[in-house]
Order: C-alpha cells, then structure tokens, then sequence
C-alpha cells in the first residue's frame, strides 16, 4: 500500500515538473500533499496513533487546504501571467527529473547500501522529490514556482522522515508545520511587494544586487 | 509615546536580558550542566557562551537603535508606525536566536534557525525600496533552501542513530550518548548536509550570496546583528553536530571539512573586498573573511584551536557590530554609501570617525586589538598541529583581505569632507554602544578577565571533550 502511495507521490511530482502554467503547479503541490496525508493516515490508522493522526489532519488543514488556497489567491491579485516562464521546456525538464531520479538511486544503492526494498524506494524517492523542488526553484522564472518548489523540498523531506525513522517527534513535527505555514505567508507578502516595485513578478529579472 | 521613550525601553530591556545571560552563564559554568522544561532546554558552557555573546550584541544594537531610529522617523524614512513594528520585530530576532543557543532537540533547534531567517527578512526589506526587497527575497530563499537540507541531515543524523542503536530521539544530549555507536557512513553523509545547510546561514562561501546583499540592505541596528551574532547561530548549529561527527568518525572529518570551507571563504572575501565600492557590502565581505577565520580555527581544532575559534567569535561580534554602527551613521549623514564619494569622516564626525578608525585596525589584525590576540592564536595552533598548508595560506589570505580593507577605509577615514557637512550629533545611546564595544576589544586585547576566560575554556571543553 504505501509504495503505491509513494510512487503516486513521485508521478505527482514529475507532472509538477511537466507543467508550463501557475495553477498546474499549485495543483500539483495539492494532489502531492493530499498523498502524503493518505500516507500518514495509513501509518496513524495502522498503528493507532493520535500523535500521527494530528500530524495527518494537520497536513489535510495545512498542506492540502491552506497553502494551496493562499497560493491561488496569491496568483489572482498579483495578476501575473500564467505563464510559469521555463527556462528548461517540459521534455528537457521530465528527462532531468528522471535522471535526478536515477541519480537519487544510484545514491541509495552505492553510498547508503540500506537493508530493505521499500525502505530503499523511499528514500531515494524522497530524495529524487526534493532535488526536484530544487530544479523547480532553480529552472522557472516566477517567484511563486520558488515558493512551490521550496515546499515540494519540505514534501520530500516529509515522505523521507516518515519512512526512515517513523516520523520526527511531535513537537518538532509542529514546529516545522508552524514554520513552513509561516513562510509561505511571509514569502507571500514579498511578493506582493515584489509585484508592487517591481511591477512583474520575475525573479529572474531581478539583477539590482551584484558583487 | 516618544519614539526615544520606546527606544530607551526597549535598550532597558535587553540591559536586563543581558544581566540574565550572564548569570545564566555563572550558573552553568557552576553546575555544568543545566536542563529544564523536560530536558527541553539544555545549556552547557557551549550554550552559555553563546548566549552571552548575543545578549551583548542585542544590548548594543538596542541601544544604538534608540537614536538611529528616532531620526529615520523625522527624515521620514519610515513611519511612526513602521518604527513600532521595527521594535517588534527586533525583539522576536533577538529572542528567536537566543532560542537558537537553549534547545536541547536538532529538530527545534533547526526550527528556530528558521524562524530567525523569517523574522529578519522583514528586518532586511525594511525600507520596501527595489534594492532591500530584492535582498530579503534572495536572503528567504537562498537561506531557506540552504535550511531543508539541514532538515534532510537532521534526518538523516537521526537515522545513522536509529539504524545501530535503535534510539528514536533527536535530542542532542541522547545522541551524544550514543555517538560512538551511530553508523559512520551514515554520519558522514548527513554532515555533508548539516555542513552545507547550515553554512549557508552561516556565510561560508560558496554558500554564501546572500550575505552581502542582506547585510548591506538591511537597517544599520540590524546589519550589525546579522553579521555579529545570526551567522554565530548557525555556527553554534554546525558545532553542535560536528561534536557529534568527532565522536562516531573519529579522525579529522570534521575538522578538514571545515578547514576547507574556512579557506574558501578567506579566498572569497579576499578576492571581493579588493573589488567593493559600497561601504556596507565591504564589511560583509569582511565577515565572509572572519567566519572563515573561525571555521579554520574549529577545523584545526585542539583545546588550543578552539578556544581561539570562540575567543575570535566573540572579538569579531564586538568589533563587526561597532562598525555596522558606524557605517550607518556614516551612510545617515553623507547620504550616500558609495566607497568613492564618502571623505574625510575624522573631520566631519570625529567621533565616529575615531571609532571607525579603531575598529578598522582591529579587524584588521593589529595588535593591541583582540582580534590580533585570536588570529595569532589560531595561527598558534595550526602550527602546532603541523597544519602549515592551512597556516599559510590563512596568513596570505588575511593579509590580502586586511591591505584593500585598510585602503578603502582609509580614504574613507581621512581626506578633505564635502562643504556643507552637519556638525557631527552626539547622542547618548549611540555613544553608550560605541563606547562599549570599544572598550571590549581593546581590552580584551590585553588581557582576558578571569570569568570570560572560564567561560570560554569551558565552552572550548565542550566542544573538545
């Protein structure tokens, strides 16, 4: 059960990877989410945990509901483009998001050399998933894709706690809720003030700071 | 209320969190260890250290802030009400880091770095020109990609842990119990994580792009925080788990890796120092020479190497924040931070001027500044140690960095000020900050008072044990 729920986290991300325009990518992050909700209910419902379960309605609340919310309200008032602005097209893109995947493999099976099958797709699925938020953040022009690409990072890091060491303590578990919840605001009102100074919100454009 | 009423409030406040600091120190410097909440909180002398040294900086910037802010309200640089949410916002900074030194579990201890980057990208883009808000968005989120893969180490940390020995915890004093038992490989892989990600808030080069930018752009209180204690937070993160690398590696993993970042980022600093034409991207670049100082002196390690590490920590939070003040009076009162059009500060401001001055020859490395006294003693150790690659080459590079930072000071410094120049204000706050700080890295060049030196031989024990 939980590998097909990881290799449905792992397609989501390749589509977030494919697509050229802003609410893909929003959607995208969603569906991810959403995954990773199931994954944890799974695990909280087998072991009968209220730990995991409040970690898994946390993540319906926040991860699913919340910050995708805030992320399309965000795209309507900047009123930017759709357009992600891709500085690698889709194919170039989903033939690196499959070598980062490779490369996370090869990872796993030389350096870690780990004891069991599932636990090996995990991480070098969680891995593959957070150098892929990179890429996002790193390959499309617009400040949102580094807020969804930074997110997708915080995913993957999510799937790799859960599925190497049964999750992080509680308390951290929160704390780390509290602070993605906060930067996505935070960043948000940036770019509001980026769109508002600026009047684009491409950060590729931004070059005032050198040296 | 009066801004200035707010100000001096806020600098009795941090007065007293400072006092606190210390008796904290005296504390844990008494009972060795001290827990609470849970083993919630753990503070050793290493904390203690820590602690001290950024309550002295809050103190100072507090201080200066009373002044610095007051006037930016009557130019109208900012609002009354902006001047309020600044206060705010320097508390939470200050109390976010603070947090940083206390918590005993990797995962808090990695959410509070963050939180720390969150609150000062409000502190960077505070004047909402095109400059500092292109600034704060390259500070969030080149500091916050740096901090998932700390997260990922933390992780991975944990698992090299739970994979021999079964411990499912995060807390540092646990896995410090178990270190000698924790997978190597594992260890090894994770710290390459931990390293990179908390080096990028810690400025190491090559991580280290988003410090000029913030540090120039942010209000002149704030750059000297960001540059003399936040970067110390995150090298109090990597300490933290290179003890732990030491114990379940074993070699010079640890401090190779951190000797080689260390002069990475001496070659940076002195390749673009020589290059600065902005008075505050120069002093940033300073710091990247400074924390590389550091990471060397850690990396070479010993009782002796480390205790010169810290020692040099300290004299540089001192010294760096001094200078962050001046230069912000300075940009304040020419109104213009371009290294090429500012003149003759000792005429115009001989207050500040003096102090610039000083605090020029002292990161320098002259004697009898204290930064000299832990520049040598690193050197000292590195000798020592046989490591005469990394002495050199640290010489080299400190000398580069130290000839083009005294040359584009002292045009600065000395020279013929425009016509029309204000006679310097001399306000009590700012010269209280000054003074203070002045008096710390003179004196501490001479001789090291009793309990600072316990305090720091206990914090180097720490990390040595």
């Amino acid at each position: 059960m939980e590998i097909y729920i990881i290799f449905g986290i792992l397609t989501l991300t390749y589509v977030m990877v494919v697509t050229k325009r802003v609410r893909g990518l929003i959607t995208g992050f969603q569906f991810q989410s959403f995954f990773l909700f199931l994954l944890t209910a799974v695990e909280a419902w087998s072991g009968r945990s209220i730990e995991l379960g409040t970690v898994a309605a946390l993540l319906l609340l926040v991860k699913v509901i919340g910050i995708p919310q805030l992320l399309s309200r965000m795209t309507d008032r900047v009123r930017a483009s759709e357009d992600l602005g891709l500085i690698l097209n889709s194919q170039l893109s989903l033939v690196s998001g499959l070598l980062l995947t490779y490369l996370s493999w090869l990872f796993y099976s030389y350096v870690v050399r780990g004891h069991n099958l599932t636990e090996g797709i995990a991480l070098s699925a969680s891995l593959s998933i957070i150098l892929m938020g990179l890429f996002l953040m790193i390959f499309r022009m617009k400040a949102l894709s580094q807020i969804v690409g930074l997110l997708t990072m915080e995913n993957g890091i999510f799937l790799l706690a859960s599925s190497l060491s049964g999750g992080m303590p509680f308390i951290v578990e929160i704390a780390i809720f509290f602070d993605v919840l906060m930067s996505v605001i935070i960043l948000g009102m940036f770019v509001y003030r980026i769109n508002k100074l600026f009047t684009h919100v491409d950060v590729s454009r931004m070059t005032h700071l050198r040296g | 209320m009066k801004l200035r009423t707010a100000g001096w409030i806020n600098a009795a406040l941090h007065f007293a969190v400072f006092a606190l600091a210390l008796f904290l120190a005296r504390a844990v410097l008494h009972a060795g260890v001290v827990r609470f909440a849970f083993n919630f909180f753990y503070l050793d002398a290493l904390s203690a250290f820590f602690i001290v040294v950024i309550a002295l900086v809050d103190l100072a910037s507090a201080l200066f802030s009373v002044e610095y802010i007051a006037k930016e309200e009557e130019k109208g640089a900012i609002t009354y009400k902006r001047a309020l949410i600044y206060y705010l916002l320097f508390n939470l900074f200050t109390f976010s880091m603070i947090f940083v030194a206390m918590v005993n579990n990797l995962g808090m201890l990695w959410a509070a770095v963050e939180v720390t980057t969150l609150v000062s990208a409000f502190l960077v883009g505070f004047y909402n020109t095109k400059h500092s808000v292109e600034a704060a968005w390259k500070y969030i989120i080149i500091c916050s990609v740096g901090i998932v893969l700390a997260l990922l180490g933390t992780i991975l940390f944990s698992y090299a842990a739970s994979m021999t020995t079964g411990l499912k915890s995060l807390n540092w004093s646990d896995l410090l119990a178990v270190a000698g038992r924790m997978d190597p490989n594992m260890v090894r892989i994770a710290f390459v994580f931990i390293l990179v990600g908390y080096g990028t808030k810690a400025g190491l080069a090559p991580m280290h792009n988003w410090l000029p930018d913030a540090h120039s752009q942010a209000i002149a209180p704030i750059s000297a925080l960001l540059s003399g204690v936040l970067l110390k937070t995150a090298v109090y993160a990597i300490i933290r788990f290179g003890i732990i690398v030491d114990l379940a590696v074993g070699g010079r993993y640890f401090g190779h890796l951190m000797v080689l970042l260390g002069l990475i980022s001496l070659f940076i600093a002195a390749v673009f120092v020589l290059v600065q034409k902005d008075i505050k991207r120069l002093l940033a670049y300073s710091s990247i020479e400074h924390l590389g100082i550091i990471a060397v002196g850690l990396g070479i390690g010993g009782p002796l190497g480390v205790y010169a590490a810290l020692l040099h920590l300290f004299n540089h939070a001192v010294t760096k924040s001094l200078m962050f003040f001046c230069a912000g009076d300075i940009v304040s009162a020419y109104n213009r931070h371009n290294l090429n059009s500012i003149r003759g500060v000792l005429k115009s401001m001989p207050f500040t001027g003096f102090m610039l001055a000083a605090g020029t020859l002292a990161l320098s490395g002259f004697p009898p500044f204290s930064l000299f006294i832990s520049e040598f003693l690193i050197v000292t150790a590195a000798f020592l140690k046989g490591s005469y690659l990394a002495a050199a080459l640290m010489l080299a590079f400190i000398v580069a960095v130290s000839c083009a930072f005294i040359y584009h000071l002292s045009r600065v410094i000395f020279g013929r000020p425009p016509a029309g120049m204000p006679p310097e204000a001399s306000p009590a706050g700012t010269r209280l900050a000054l003074v203070m700080l002045f008096i710390l890295f003179c004196a501490l060049g001479i001789f090291i008072p009793g309990p600072v030196n316990s305090l720091i031989v206990s914090a180097a024990e720490v990390i040595t044990r």
